[in-house]
């Protein structure tokens, strides 16, 4: 069976690879040293797959078709699309990992779940900047979970917090022996595109780190459901972490970094789940 | 509010290179293709931010400013005079 063998989670934004050289020292340096250290922690746990939660920003999906969760279950994904990335991390195609895709999805169905499924997605930067920058290099196995956090209506925190259980569960029973990471990507508190852009609400993001730290599920899914919508729509992003808290099963978290990022627009958090 | 539809599909279209320049070329036939509501085509005609961002996605409103070559302070700045609850998240 699956062993799950490390959970993480790290901030992304786009202007992290368009203008990385423009953010001040004082803060890339930081910013540099907390995915190197999620990253350092990510191959300690010597992972053969990562399942990737993360949003699509209307890179694969669009209203014409646009799915509240939708599992990769291809053997191979597309690289990031974006300019910006393609430099930043030039790989066209990213390898995926079939088999566990399809157990996920199947375990989904098997427990009244109906995502939708994918045999080829285009991997953005939502994705791609976390993987670029703990210098996961070449890529690992990636099984790209996406979460619509991007376009109301989304999915409840309570659901997502429902899919992180039912990600553990497909990991307890899959057949072969494979060491599975799970890496969320997005949060925390932002704000794209609305007459709050740019602002990060600092002490909404410290008291979700504090209840994901305290691990009490009920208080935190209530908090993020009174708290996300005032936190910036960037915030909606968090349905990712929770998805990860929940699969790593209560037994403890480490916050690894907290860095506010204005030139980024984004309130970056780290963190890793304690799994043993 | 709910994304209206065609606005959407056009600001999406927009961020291929090969839409773009055929309304670079010919902003009229490409418009002709998408059923904007009139007040819509004004606002994106005028480049109006306020006109559009209670009607789109606030991610595409961002990416069609950018494809424009607004500078992020241009753009915060027509934000910030909306009102928060007139806005699209």
């Amino acid at each position: 069976m699956a062993e799950l063998v490390g959970v993480f989670a790290a901030g992304h934004a786009p202007l992290i690879a368009r203008d990385w050289d423009q953010i001040p020292e004082a803060r890339r340096t930081p910013l540099a040293a907390a995915y190197d250290e999620l990253g350092r922690r990510l191959k300690a746990a010597r992972p053969d797959i990562v399942v990737e939660i993360a949003p699509d920003h209307w890179v694969n999906f669009f209203l014409d078709n646009l799915p509240s969760v939708c599992i990769g279950v291809g053997e191979e994904h597309d690289g990031p699309p974006e300019p910006f990335m393609i430099k930043a991390y030039p790989h066209h195609t990213l390898p995926g990992h079939a088999a566990f895709g399809r157990h996920l999805l199947e375990t989904a169905l098997a427990h009244d779940f109906e995502p939708a499924f994918s045999h080829r997605l285009r991997l953005d930067h939502g994705f791609c900047i976390p993987l670029w920058r703990m210098k996961l290099d070449p890529p690992p196995a990636i099984v790209p979970l996406i979460v619509n956090d991007i376009e109301a209506p989304m999915p409840s925190i309570a659901r997502c917090a429902a899919w992180g259980h039912l990600l553990r569960r497909a990991i307890e029973t899959y057949p072969e022996n494979l060491r599975v990471a799970v890496l969320a990507s997005g949060g925390l508190s932002h704000s794209v595109g609305e007459p709050t852009m740019g602002r990060i609400y600092e002490d909404f993001d410290h008291e979700c780190i504090a209840l994901f730290a305290s691990g009490e599920e009920k208080t935190l899914i209530d908090f993020l459901t009174d708290g996300i919508p005032r936190a910036g729509n960037g915030a909606d992003e968090i349905r990712n972490w929770v998805v990860a808290h929940t699969a790593a099963g209560g037994k403890g978290f480490e916050l690894i970094s907290y860095l506010p990022v204005p030139e980024v627009y984004v309130g970056c958090g780290f963190a890793s789940w304690n799994v043993a | 509010m709910a994304s209206d539809y065609w606005l959407s599909k056009l600001m999406i279209d927009l961020l291929q290179p090969e839409t773009a320049a055929a309304y670079n070329a010919d902003r009229d036939a490409v418009l002709a293709k998408y059923k904007l509501k009139p007040e819509l085509r004004s606002a994106i005609v005028a480049d109006d931010v306020a006109g559009l961002a209670p009607h789109v996605n606030a991610y595409l409103l961002r990416f069609h400013f950018q494809r424009l070559g607004w500078k992020d302070a241009d753009f915060i700045a027509a934000l910030r005079a909306l009102k928060p609850e007139t806005a699209h998240g």
